[in-house]
């Protein structure tokens, strides 16, 4: 159903290839490099040969192409199916756009057929107008490289305002949030749902803050594998760059980077699971762990 | 024996025909990354050799390689709060085809340019002859093989069948416009089911600035989208399926007969479940997306909707994906937890991260999360979360409860708090 050649690399290629050799003055070259951008490390090795010796019959000896037009190919029935299915999503709203072309044609999936069972329940209002005012305004700064002033409820309850250039936007699935990405200012990101009031600044610098580089941290967990704790583990830590290693048949090693803002986060990620992963390193993360059981222990459980 | 088969018989090809065996391996490399070539022993190692190779040609950003006493190990590591598009939909970009096919494929819409130009089918014959006669050794189609690519091409929508009298009239389907659906387009890419299917249209799209990251982002849900995609088409369809399932307990696939009711996807941990009526067991259970392989839609199920209908009963008391058609053994689950006065954000988190339940004030500084589940062996995770500050617990699945304990008191230990001597 999905996995078709009409989406593939190569076809994708071979269209640009032709496109480009309609132009005058192409040379061997331009079309390699086209292979290089667009394709994969090896493709190199096959499209252009396969092209240039007539086993892909679409492009003459001289290079240029036996079509007369660019190629172009009509949206699939998947493509659609997959749009109308996106346009039943609240989030849609957020970006304003009327999907074409998509009268009689069945989603690929409803609301109804599936489920994000773990969101957290306070996410972002998507379908709120100011929500959507704020988002647009922003992402028009985006686009157009411009300040914006922003008036938002901090996480202590207070109003505060700030100037600041928004760069891009990170949404989170766990959280449902979106969050604006900053520099120009001391803060690195701002939740867009806690944005009240948001336009264009029209004074002038000066733009000497920068938000402090996001630092990443290494951190080394013991795993022992009962109860399907490694599968797990790894699954759940899957979207972190890491390295796992065997100790012996029970036990492996995963080394991995976390972001040093989301510390507290990890801490709690890690007691989820239990006995069955321990933190190694650092001496200042596992301390961190310890100071939890302590105050665990302290609450007399019984 | 086609082109295909003859080629990938005497020589390497980065491109493959089926994709289930590069699933396999891309999820070792990504999920587990810790086994070395000799280990890959249900494969021979040729094959072992070339799907690691593939996989390096599409994902070669992405791969490490680390050398342990035991030999090399290659594994995939991404950070993908840092990388904006999926790099696991490269894969779906790697289906093998014939020069036929790819030749095929230019010369129909370069004939069939635009939707008001209508050609028979020896027509188009006899124009894609006229193309290829300027090569040496021209390649020839045959009617047939015309005819069996475009009722496949309408059948993807690109290609219009029309009869007239008694010809009929090829053309190519209107195009549709997306070029001003960028952002919606890279946005619901990652964060909507099939999103490789937005990869593909993305690829249609001019080069533009991407404006979306993603953080807790699972993408390893990539490697399943075929199997998600023909879920949610036997759901459209009110069909029963029979699927090979790797459950827990087998080593083998196992062959099973399901009515498919809804998908569970996990924002925690990316895992996709499938929740459906095994009739044969009348049970209601949940099959892991990435343990299913070879799907077959069968006959439609004339009891889909009173299914459906059930099962959504039944959700407000399922914490993760275990759940049962009846309420009679819920198992209910209490804990208190103590709340200081600069901590609200702790009752936030309890009313924000609860799945059903509620979170009641006890007292100045403690509040009660109470609930009744299907299975609370599930809820444990999260309650571990707010280890430091529980109170009390009861839970009418005792040996849970047990379990729980023991398990705080094993955390003492292995990290030698006050001796590890209990609590």
């Amino acid at each position: 159903m999905i996995f078709s050649e009409l989406y593939s690399v190569y076809y994708n290629t071979v269209a640009k290839i032709l496109t480009r050799a309609l132009e005058p003055d192409v040379t061997e070259k331009d079309l390699q490099q086209l292979v290089v951008d667009h394709a994969f490390s090896e493709s190199i090795l096959t499209i252009l040969p396969a092209l240039k010796s007539g086993k892909w019959p679409l492009l003459k000896d001289d290079l240029t192409p036996v079509v007369n037009q660019a190629p172009t190919m009509p949206l699939t029935l998947l493509g659609k199916r997959w749009m109308k299915a996106i346009a039943e999503d609240p989030r849609i709203r957020l970006f304003g756009a009327q999907l074409p072309g998509l009268e009689g044609v069945e989603p690929l999936f409803t609301r109804d057929d599936y489920k994000i069972y773990d969101q957290y329940a306070d996410g972002d209002p998507f379908e709120d107008e100011t929500y959507i005012r704020h988002f647009r305004l922003i992402l028009s700064a985006i686009k157009e490289n411009r300040a914006v002033k922003i008036t938002l409820v901090n996480r202590h309850g207070k109003e505060v305002r700030v100037r600041f250039y928004p760069k891009g936007f990170e949404y989170s699935l766990k959280d449902d949030k979106i969050r604006i990405l900053a520099t120009g200012c001391r803060f690195r990101q701002f939740n867009l749902g806690r944005v009240i009031c948001c336009e264009y600044y029209t004074g002038t610098g000066p733009w000497r803050e920068r938000p402090k580089a996001e630092r990443r941290k290494d951190l080394t967990l013991l795993i022992t594998d009962k109860r399907n704790a490694l599968e797990r583990s790894m699954l759940h830590f899957a979207h972190f760059e890491k390295r796992a290693e065997r100790i012996d048949d029970e036990h492996y090693i995963l080394r991995l980077k976390y972001y040093e803002n989301d510390e507290t986060e990890m801490v709690i990620r890690i007691l989820s699971f239990g006995p069955y992963v321990k933190v190694v390193e650092p001496e200042s993360f596992v301390k961190l762990i310890k100071e939890r059981l302590l105050s665990q222990k302290s609450c007399e459980l019984r | 024996m086609t082109d295909e088969i003859k080629e990938s018989a005497v020589a390497y090809s980065e491109l493959v025909k089926n994709f289930e065996k590069i699933r396999a391996y891309i999820r070792e490399f990504y999920v587990y990354g810790f086994k070395n070539r000799s280990e890959y022993s249900a494969r021979s190692a040729r094959s072992y050799d070339d799907e690691r190779r593939r996989i390096e040609s599409w994902l070669g950003d992405y791969m490490r390689f680390t050398q342990t006493v035991e030999g090399k190990n290659v594994f995939l590591s991404v950070d993908s709060r840092a990388t904006k598009h999926n790099p696991f939909y490269k894969a779906w970009k790697a289906k093998s085809f014939t020069d036929k096919d790819i030749t095929l494929h230019f010369l129909i819409f370069d004939i069939l340019s635009s939707p008001d130009i209508r050609k028979t089918l020896s027509e188009l014959v006899e124009e894609m002859d006229r193309y290829l006669c300027q090569f040496k050794e021209p390649m020839t189609f045959d009617e047939s093989t015309v005819r069996k690519k475009l009722k496949e091409y309408a059948e993807e929508g690109i290609v219009r069948m029309e009869k007239e009298g008694r010809k009929v009239l090829y053309s190519c389907a209107p195009d549709t416009d997306i070029s001003n659906l960028a952002d919606m387009i890279d946005f619901f890419s990652e964060v909507a089911p099939c999103g490789v299917v937005g990869s593909f249209l993305q690829d249609r799209l001019k080069p533009h600035q991407d404006i979306f990251s993603f953080k807790h982002h699972y993408i390893t849900q990539a490697i399943d989208s075929d199997i998600l995609a023909q879920l949610f088409e036997a759901i459209h369809e009110k069909r029963y399926i029979t699927v090979d399932n790797l459950g827990k307990r087998f080593s083998e696939p196992r062959t099973v007969r399901l009515v498919p009711l809804k998908i569970y996807i996990s924002a925690q941990n990316g895992r996709q479940n499938l929740i459906a009526f095994h009739e044969k067991a009348n049970r209601l259970n949940a099959y892991r997306l990435d343990y299913m392989s070879d799907i077959r839609l069968e006959e439609v199920c004339a009891k889909f909707d009173a299914l459906r209908t059930a099962i959504n009963k039944v959700e407000k008391h399922m914490w993760g994906v275990n759940c049962r058609w009846s309420l009679r053994h819920l198992e209910h689950v209490e804990f208190e937890v103590k709340v200081e006065d600069d901590e609200q954000h702790i009752v936030r988190r309890l009313e924000r991260e609860k799945r059903c339940g509620t979170v009641e004030r006890i007292d100045e500084h403690h509040y009660r999360y109470a609930a009744d589940v299907f299975d609370t062996n599930e809820m444990l995770p999260w309650i571990r979360t707010f280890i430091s500050r529980i109170t009390r617990m009861n839970f009418s699945n005792r040996t849970a409860e047990n379990k729980f304990k023991d398990d705080i008191r094993e955390m003492y230990r292995m990290y030698d708090i006050d001796g590890g001597d209990g609590q």
